[in-house]
């Protein structure tokens, strides 16, 4: 049997669980989000756990792709510490700011630069921006078929693999060759736990960082200033409303209830 | 400036257009409007679609491109992407809107990437700014913080709509005009990956977006047995039940489909009761457009209560069989 | 810089045992202290993530970590579950033993098993006449050619009814000086002769079993003697001493934090008089003090734990850190439902189990008055 080579793209955010902490800042009009811990995408992780499946089935390796700043080596450990056996992190001070297309170039350079391989797997949305282009789009600039909101992955043959895609009415059954990339959605599995001893082997595994210098890229394509969208204002959604308390026993509780679905017009009774 | 033309990408499955293809006519409707009287132009894929298309043009598209192709009966990324790619440069449009369903929001990534073009995901609203740049409201970090994006330089602007934002254009005189596309472009490609079928789920249940009244239920419902008070409140008012994430996780509800949210569905109802929910910001985004919040929670504590126009601290297992029991005298 | 520094290793292990105790732990935990049980699975489950040989080389099976990362667990644990956390820090007192003091063949025959999660270790010492007091040992064994005949009684054993290999302590005759000599024994469940008598219904530290240990003329052979004959009292008071009462003031540690964090959440979530709780001048007081005990204690209990993982002896410093953070996690407890008014005193608020289980943490390992004992005697040698 082949063995795979697995490449999986992820992408530190805050943690989804403190978002209701973020907010705008009320004088600079910028984003306050001190305090809230970096955690791998978690639909990211979905990507991890479906590529280690495919290994311990068919053999092979795991390795770990992202355009971050420098100090998300520390989150590509992690995804070491769940099983993946090396990472590579692409960043570099032109590379801010980029949008899902930049961010698509950027990471295309990087896996053409780490050479052949089988798949590609990806979450499919960011929990932050909480976009879903960057797959697909990583897939276009690799020049490859690719797929997104995958909830099963089966190989056919050596070569043949058949998805299964989530849409809003169901789903569609799709098939195709290696290599392609894939974007799992978050029902694909559970991602595992982090044992003790994936913490330790982790150390040991290799880290590689290349900058722009060391990529086939074109510098105006990249970062902000190559990202065709441009981020403007800010807003924080309007949420608070008055919050009036309707007081009592139960009962009178009730027929306050009673007049307000009136009022509003549904219950005409 | 720009020329007088909205684009639409609508989309169908199985031969049934998506709702948000209608919701997208009525977002093109409103930008037309703030363009000075653009006109409203769709594009369709698919085979067979003639009926689909004069559904469009008499849903306020002025313009439906067809393209009609055997080839093009299921939604195959590469001959879809290949064909709106073409079909884009042809046209030159200033603006693009797509449906963030699971297919166009593939498919959009995938042209904008030919394209070489810009593409926010999601927006909860759309305007023009004073030089006429599109301006794509899109919810960031579960809805907490909105972001306006522009794309100042590169054309088309594309943006992808949620369901559920826009509000439909009712059904008026068929006066669009259909114009079919050539596909003979498709003869030159031979899809690498090909979709071979749809598995349609059992027909979901579409009342809750529809409805005038949604009670919602959170982790605080409890139990099943509880949640079927929330289920008999809804029917007595005809209306629909939704819920919050740790609540489909416990399995009470009827799927997933019922969530409502930022990974759910968005509701703009006259009324909405929410039962046993904390407040999470992840559920808040998805009830915001509703005329009146009601909430009741035991805990006075609980953030939702701040988020809605009356609140009830108490148990509702206390409150509900009496609402029930009173609104059941009533009719 | 702080003198407590963890290293990003230690970081990952903290983030990933919080997962883990979150997901599996948190939703069962109320469930743990009012039914008393021991949840067998999730031992099991905890194995496989490497909990229960944290600080066991991997050559054992173990995880190859140290004594800091084990209070980390310990402490994480303990957070939401002291009596889970409490099952899981006696299991590692009979890994301890036989990983200090077991012949190559014991440790292969036994640590592998007990570190995956396919046993369950204890250690089993203290007797009717008490804990501390080792030369009050009643139990006997008996050398009969290569074997050993043992008889006695063990109580206040914590794993008494769940464990498959525990370590016991016997006295097997008399030193030069006239004192009783006590040898320890690795004993596996099933022993003819040694069998789990009177389970205990204790008010804290619920879903960590304890109860009494029957030896009734035990045969075993001579493979089972763990250490030197006549040298346990070293195994008991190296493995109380330096793996048990640290142990103890990590779970400490872990319900002086919960003590904080939820007497903070309360504080800030709770309206008085149209004003958050966390308002009021006296409830900043509490939550000012229940942060002090929480940083000391844990500053203490890392420090201790540091000196052993460095391999020095940090019999002292141990005392010292579970003397303060038992005392404290009592105090710290009694100060949250103080906070929480009659929701304090309500069990579906957590605040009174943590009253319980800190009180119950104090006479494990030795209480509080021994810990003078011990701190005074090394301050005064």
């Amino acid at each position: 049997m082949k063995e795979r080579r697995i490449l999986v793209c992820i992408k530190p955010v805050p943690d989804p669980e403190h978002y209701d902490k973020i907010g705008i800042d009320p004088a600079s009009k910028t984003l306050v989000r001190s305090g809230i811990p970096a955690v791998i995408n978690p639909n990211d992780k979905n990507a991890i756990e479906a590529a280690l499946e495919i290994r311990e089935y068919w053999g092979g390796i795991v390795e770990l792709v992202s355009m971050a700043p420098p100090d998300a080596e520390e989150k590509l450990r992690e995804g070491l510490a769940m099983g993946a056996d090396k990472a590579y992190l692409l960043s570099d001070r032109s590379f801010a700011g980029s949008d899902t297309l930049a961010t698509a170039r950027v990471l295309a350079a990087g896996i053409a630069k780490i050479g052949s391989f089988d798949l590609v797997i990806t979450g499919s949305e960011s929990a932050d921006g909480g976009t879903t282009n960057v797959s697909p789009q990583l897939g276009e600039m690799l020049g490859l078929p690719h797929v997104c909101n995958v909830e099963s992955i089966t190989p056919q043959n050596e070569e043949q693999w058949q998805l299964n895609v989530k849409i809003e009415e169901g789903y569609l059954k799709v098939e195709g060759p290696t290599p392609m990339v894939v974007g799992v959605n978050d029902k694909i599995n559970t991602p595992r736990y982090t044992t003790v001893m994936g913490i330790m082997e982790a150390e040991d595994k290799e880290v590689v960082i290349w900058s722009a210098a060391d990529l086939e890229i074109d510098n105006d394509k990249v970062g902000l200033t190559g990202s065709p969208t441009q981020p403007g204002d800010l807003h924080e959604p309007k949420l608070q409303r008055a919050g009036k308390l309707l007081e009592g026993e139960p009962e009178v509780v009730v027929d306050k209830l009673i007049r307000l679905l009136r009022q509003a017009g549904v219950l005409n009774a | 400036m720009l020329p007088p033309e909205v684009f639409v990408v609508t989309e169908q499955v199985q031969g049934q257009l998506t709702p948000v293809s209608f919701e997208l006519l009525g977002a093109a409707k409103k930008l037309a409007e703030e363009m000075g009287g653009a006109s409203i132009s769709c594009v369709l894929l698919g085979a067979d679609i003639r009926d689909l298309g004069e559904d469009l043009a008499s849903h306020g598209a002025d313009k439906v491109y067809l393209a009609e192709d055997q080839r093009l009966a299921l939604y195959q990324n590469e001959y879809y992407a290949l064909f709106l790619t073409k079909f884009f440069k042809k046209q030159q449009p200033e603006v693009v809107l797509w449906g963030a369903t699971a297919i166009s929001g593939e498919l959009a990534a995938t042209v904008a990437a030919r394209l070489e073009t810009g593409l926010s995901a999601h927006c909860s609203d759309l305007h023009l700014n004073e030089e006429g740049l599109l301006v794509q409201v899109v919810p960031a970090f579960g809805g907490k913080v909105l972001g306006d994006i522009l794309c100042p330089s590169r054309r088309p602007q594309m943006a992808t709509v949620k369901t559920g934002i826009f509000s439909s254009l009712s059904k008026g005189e068929g006066a669009g005009e259909i114009i079919y596309e050539d596909t003979s472009i498709l003869d030159g490609c031979s899809p690498l990956l090909k979709t071979l079928k749809v598995t349609k789920e059992k027909d979901r249940d579409t009342s809750l977006k529809e409805a005038a009244v949604v009670v919602g239920g959170g982790w605080g419902v409890g139990s099943g047995e509880n949640w079927t008070l929330l289920e008999r409140l809804s029917s007595l008012l005809g209306g629909a039940v939704g819920c919050t994430r740790p609540a489909l996780d416990e399995g009470w509800t009827n799927g997933e489909h019922t969530m409502i949210g930022t990974s759910g569905i968005t509701i703009k109802p006259k009324v909405y009761i929410g039962i046993g929910i904390s407040g999470a910001i992840h559920h808040l985004v998805g009830i915001k457009d509703a005329e009146m919040i009601i909430s009741i929670n035991k805990d006075a504590k609980a953030p939702i209560l701040s988020f809605s126009d009356y609140g009830v601290v108490a148990d509702f297992k206390k409150v509900l069989p009496g609402l029930i029991e009173k609104i059941e005298e009533l009719s | 810089m702080s003198i407590i520094q963890f290293d990003k290793k230690q970081e990952m292990l903290r983030r990933t045992v919080r997962e883990f105790v979150e997901k599996e732990i948190v939703p069962i935990a109320t469930e743990i202290d009012e039914q008393d049980t021991f949840p067998e699975e999730l031992f099991q489950k905890m194995g496989q993530m490497g909990y229960n040989g944290i600080f066991v080389p991997r050559e054992y099976g173990g995880a190859g970590m140290g004594y800091t990362e084990r209070a980390i667990l310990l402490e994480e644990i303990s957070r939401h579950s002291a009596g889970l956390a409490m099952a899981v820090m006696t299991h590692h007192l009979g890994v301890a033993a036989i990983l200090d003091f077991g012949t190559e063949e014991q440790k292969k025959k036994y640590l592998p098993d007990l570190c995956a999660g396919k046993k369950i270790g204890g250690l089993a010492v203290t007797e009717p006449s008490g804990g501390s007091d080792l030369m009050g040992h009643q139990s006997t064994g008996e050398k009969i050619g290569e074997d050993w005949v043992l008889n006695g009684r063990k109580c206040f054993i914590t794993n008494s009814h769940v464990a498959d290999v525990s370590v016991v302590t016997v006295r097997t005759g008399e030193d030069a000086k006239g004192r009783p000599a006590l040898s320890g024994f690795i004993i596996e469940k099933g022993n003819e002769g040694f069998a789990p008598g009177h389970k205990e219904n204790k008010f804290g530290l619920r879903g960590s079993i304890m109860g009494d240990l029957n030896i009734n003329d035990c045969h075993v052979s001579g493979e089972a003697l763990l250490g030197q004959e006549g040298k346990a009292a070293k195994i008991a008071l190296s493995t109380i001493g330096g793996v048990g009462r640290p142990g103890m003031a990590a779970i400490s540690v872990g319900i002086l934090r919960a003590c904080l964090e939820e007497s903070v959440k309360f504080a800030k979530e709770r309206v008085i008089y149209g004003k958050p709780l966390a308002k009021v001048p006296a409830i900043q007081s509490i939550i000012a003090k229940n942060r002090i005990d929480y940083e000391a204690g844990m500053l203490l209990t890392y420090q201790a734990i540091g000196i052993k993982d460095t391999g020095e002896r940090s019999d002292t410093q141990s005392a010292i850190a579970k003397h303060y953070t038992t005392e404290a996690a009592v105090l710290a407890a009694k100060r949250t439902i103080d906070l929480m008014g009659g929701y304090g005193c309500v069990n579906e608020y957590p605040a009174g189990r943590y009253l319980r289980d800190a009180m119950t943490t104090i006479p494990s390992g030795g209480t509080t008055q021994i810990m003078e004992l011990v701190i005074a005697g090394a301050s005064l040698a």
